[in-house]
């Protein structure tokens, strides 16, 4: 079972859809016991680090996640906010403590120009390291669907997953061993972002 | 590199079909004249099978009455579309954009409300975020060439400027301006690009620019001189033979940023 | 008439959809062959088709359903499946409405042949019809009830027979990939809804009949519900995703095997006897092709001789001065079938011109007819009145539109 964890921020049913349409069994996971059942996980999120931080501690979903992920190896993936929430620190609204699992911190997206303007809206290339396992099987230059104002900056460029370019060049998406996440939005990225759950779907340590 | 955006509008009514009432796909002209074109949610899976980029349900009834309808609508599409979407129309409340972020929509557009109580945007952007608030500005150019902000579908006039209304749009929190030219709009004689490229250059949030696509060089236009983010069109694509797929080269090959796989 | 710009090597018009000409001259469908297809392993493409078989054999009433027209790739295909797997399979027949009697003939020496169960359907005429007035009108092509036909009600079949596996034949190079996926590329509704329906599904049909019909008459159109596919545990693939294409060798053996025929088209040179001869009015769905783009069919054909290096730039010039821009003689039957005069039939098309094209009908010189033209069936005119209701509809729609739009 793959269980989506509802920290209420973020578009839980258009994940669990995508998710569903690739043949998983899921469910929406909001009680943090609930997460002893779960396989798989999928973080997802929509909104500011602060209150996404403060949720999951006072629901006990950050302390579940943990034992989860950290403790029984569960394999997750973090979406967009859900990303940013497993860096060391976020600075989104003031300073806080993120899920630390990263080590990096949630900074905003530098605008340099004029032509950068946040928040970061709509479909970029992402460029995958090699032997990526969360964009095989997909083209060198694949677009995907963004809609963020900051970004998680790895201090461990072994982190990297796929980065991508806007203004800067920044993570797309991280992983550490059973650890991924994309800053993206794979359900609403049509064929690609399907492929990129598919494959954490199938992802065996 | 960010791409720009071509956003298919579906503009929805509900129509009875002998005792049933559904919801139906509809073009406008300058906001009247309706013509029903279609069902909603079969277009929008066409369009997402044809590559757009987002898509954006306005309904055109906005009324608590046909709320149901409405529901099954963005409920249906969240099954199915893997696109992001925006729904706008008769948002007036938090709850609004609480049910419609929960049905299943990626962002929620607000207009009329915005205009009648300012905060709302503020709200909204704290609640859920910035990037979930899309600001929706249909305007008029008046004799002068300077533009006027209407509400309620085109229908009441206010004392707004679209530049000055973006302007404080964005510094309340909306994430993004959808502006739309009432004059231009079903007419398909080219979006209103003077005025595209000033909102533009007045904020630094993205653009949308609808309202009078014909062409496929409109959407060009649209981009290069109107220096719009996105481009929005709801009449262009539902007659004769244009696609977004088709569309879309033809953007690609005047050297525009687009994405064109799906 | 400025004459169209055409590619410097092989004859296709810049009216032609999504054409780019190069600073040569040349068209992006040459340049496509020179970089087609990557090397496909077709040992290991043979492998997954007989563990996609494998896996669906003996588990249902039928082991696949083959959608079948009677033309040469769905026959090699039922040939294939029959003689080299051994299968049972539902063969699933939409009838148009048009179908000639040498297709219906090759289709009964098949099935007798290879000995199948084969579902026949033929969909409400007077819905047909004004399904093909209705999309001649919007999007100047009248075949919409075909298209959503022969790709929708199929699936329909093997969701109602509880049959999962489709397999079709078209080879897959028809759908353009840019780049391989690991699996083959499925004939799904994303598929439907890109290529085949000319961006109308059978609700939005509805809609813009006007309740001219109940919504299940559209049903054979209308795709099924991906949820009731989804239960079936359904596939949907092309067999030429999984062996090599050979169109020659093919048509040779169901020709000596089955007894297949050939036949002549409408306004096509002698020497393509092979390719949509199933429909009587195809010479039509040419001819409209012609008033909206300034080519048809010669000189689609003469384009990919050029490029498979069987035909010269000049002997297809040549074609296509002979046989294009010709008046079928099937017309006369297509304006009985939808109740409209020729008049209103060269209106409409031209509604639809591809700029730089126009048309000029009277350099149009009449066409021959083919051997069959006096078999065809002729039955079933629409009612004038009926086609005016629907005609004025759709014009009081689209001027008022265009003129409110002007205004």
């Amino acid at each position: 079972m793959v269980g989506i964890v509802d920290y209420g921020m973020g578009n839980l049913l258009s994940v669990r859809h995508a998710l569903e349409s690739l043949g998983a069994d899921t469910a929406i996971l909001a009680d943090p016991e609930e997460l002893a059942d779960a396989d798989r996980l999928v973080l997802p999120g929509v909104g500011a680090f602060a209150e996404g931080i403060r949720r999951l501690r006072e629901t006990g979903l950050a302390d579940a996640l943990g034992k989860a992920v950290k403790g029984r190896l569960v394999p997750i993936l973090g979406i967009c906010l859900g990303m940013q929430l497993m860096a060391r620190r976020g600075f989104e609204g003031g300073v806080h403590d993120g899920l630390g699992w990263f080590d990096g911190d949630v900074v905003r997206l530098p605008q340099e120009s004029a032509d950068v303007r946040l928040p970061h809206v709509g479909w970029n290339d992402v460029s995958p390291r090699t032997q990526s396992v969360l964009f095989r099987g997909l083209p060198a230059c694949a677009d995907f669907y963004f809609v963020h104002s900051y970004h998680l900056r790895c201090r461990d460029g072994r982190d990297v997953e796929a980065a991508c370019e806007y203004g800067v060049s920044f993570a797309a998406a991280v992983r550490k061993d059973h650890v991924f996440a994309t800053q993206f939005h794979p359900e609403k990225s049509q064929d690609h972002g399907l492929r990129v759950l598919e494959n954490f779907l199938q992802w065996r340590p | 590199m960010l791409k720009r955006r071509l956003i298919p509008k579906l503009q929805m009514k509900t129509s009875r079909f002998g005792a049933t009432a559904r919801r139906v796909l509809v073009t406008t002209i300058r906001f009247d004249r309706v013509i029903e074109i279609g069902d909603p949610v079969s277009q929008a899976k066409i369009y997402e099978a044809q590559a757009a980029d987002e898509l954006i349900f306005l309904d055109l009834d906005a009324s608590a009455e046909h709320r149901d309808t409405l529901m099954d609508v963005v409920r249906r599409a969240a099954e199915e579309i893997f696109v992001p979407f925006t729904v706008g129309g008769g948002v007036r409340s938090i709850a609004d954009f609480r049910r419609l972020l929960a049905g299943g929509a990626d962002k929620v557009s607000v207009n009329t409300a915005a205009v009648q109580r300012p905060d709302l945007i503020t709200e909204a952007a704290d609640t859920f975020g910035v990037q979930c608030v899309v600001l929706a500005i249909d305007y008029r150019r008046n004799s002068d060439g300077t533009g006027r902000v209407w509400t309620k579908g085109g229908r009441e006039e206010t004392r707004l400027d679209p530049l000055s209304w973006a302007e404080e749009g964005e510094r309340r929190g909306a994430g993004e301006i959808l502006l739309t030219a009432i004059d231009r709009d079903g007419t398909g004689q080219g979006l209103d690009l003077e005025m595209t490229r000033k909102v533009a250059e007045r904020v630094s949030i993205p653009v949308i620019a609808s309202g009078g696509c014909g062409l496929a060089s409109h959407f060009v236009d649209g981009f290069f001189e109107g220096k719009a983010d996105a481009v929005s069109a709801g009449t262009y694509f539902c007659f004769k033979d244009e696609n977004p797929m088709q569309t879309r080269s033809r953007i690609k090959n005047a050297g525009i940023p687009i994405r064109l796989h799906t | 008439m400025k004459d169209l710009k055409r590619c410097s090597r092989c004859v296709l018009p810049e009216t032609h959809e999504t054409i780019i000409f190069d600073e040569a001259g040349v068209c992006n469908i040459c340049r496509q062959q020179e970089f087609k297809q990557k090397a496909i392993d077709w040992g290991v493409k043979k492998r997954e088709l007989d563990q996609l078989i494998a896996s669906y054999r003996g588990k249902a009433d039928y082991d696949c359903i083959v959608p079948f027209s009677g033309g040469k790739d769905s026959t090699w295909t039922l040939h294939y499946l029959v003689k080299e797997y051994g299968l049972k399979p539902l063969v699933v027949r939409f009838d148009h409405g048009f179908l000639r009697p040498n297709v219906i003939e090759n289709t009964l020496r098949t099935a007798r042949a290879l000995g199948v169960d084969v579902h026949h359907f033929t969909p409400n005429w007077r819905v047909v019809q004004k399904l093909m007035l209705q999309s001649f009108l919007e999007k100047g092509d009248f075949c919409w009830h075909c298209h959503t036909g022969i790709f929708a009600y199929p699936m329909r079949v093997a969701v109602n027979c509880r049959v999962p596996l489709v397999i079709w034949g078209e080879p897959s190079s028809e759908y353009t990939a840019y780049y391989s996926y690991d699996q083959p590329e499925e004939v799904d509704e994303k598929r439907f809804n890109r290529y085949i329906n000319l961006g109308i599904g059978a609700d939005d049909m509805f809609v813009r009949l006007e309740g001219m019909v109940d919504s299940r008459d559209l049903d054979p159109f209308r795709y099924p519900p991906l949820k009731e596919l989804r239960k079936l545990d359904y596939r949907s693939v092309c067999l030429g995703s999984f062996i090599p294409w050979d169109v020659k060798k093919q048509s040779a053996i169901i020709r000596d095997e089955l007894g297949w025929r050939g036949d002549e088209v409408e306004n096509v040179p002698p020497g393509y006897d092979y390719e949509k001869i199933e429909c009587c009015l195809q010479g039509v769905r040419d001819y409209i092709k012609y008033i909206k783009r300034g080519y048809s069919r010669p000189t689609h054909l003469a384009s990919i001789d050029i490029r498979n290096g069987r035909l010269s730039r000049e002997e297809a010039l040549e074609t296509i001065a002979e046989y294009e821009g010709r008046r079928p003689p099937s017309l006369d039957l297509f304006l009985k079938f939808v109740g409209l005069t020729e008049a209103e039939f060269l209106g409409i098309a031209k509604s639809h011109m591809v700029s730089p094209y126009r048309h000029d009908e009277r350099l149009v010189k009449e066409g021959k007819r083919v051997a069959d033209f006096d078999r065809w069936p002729r039955c079933g005119g629409m009612p004038r009145d009926e086609a005016t209701v629907q005609l004025e509809r759709f014009l009081r729609r689209d001027c008022g539109r265009a003129a409110a739009a002007a205004g």
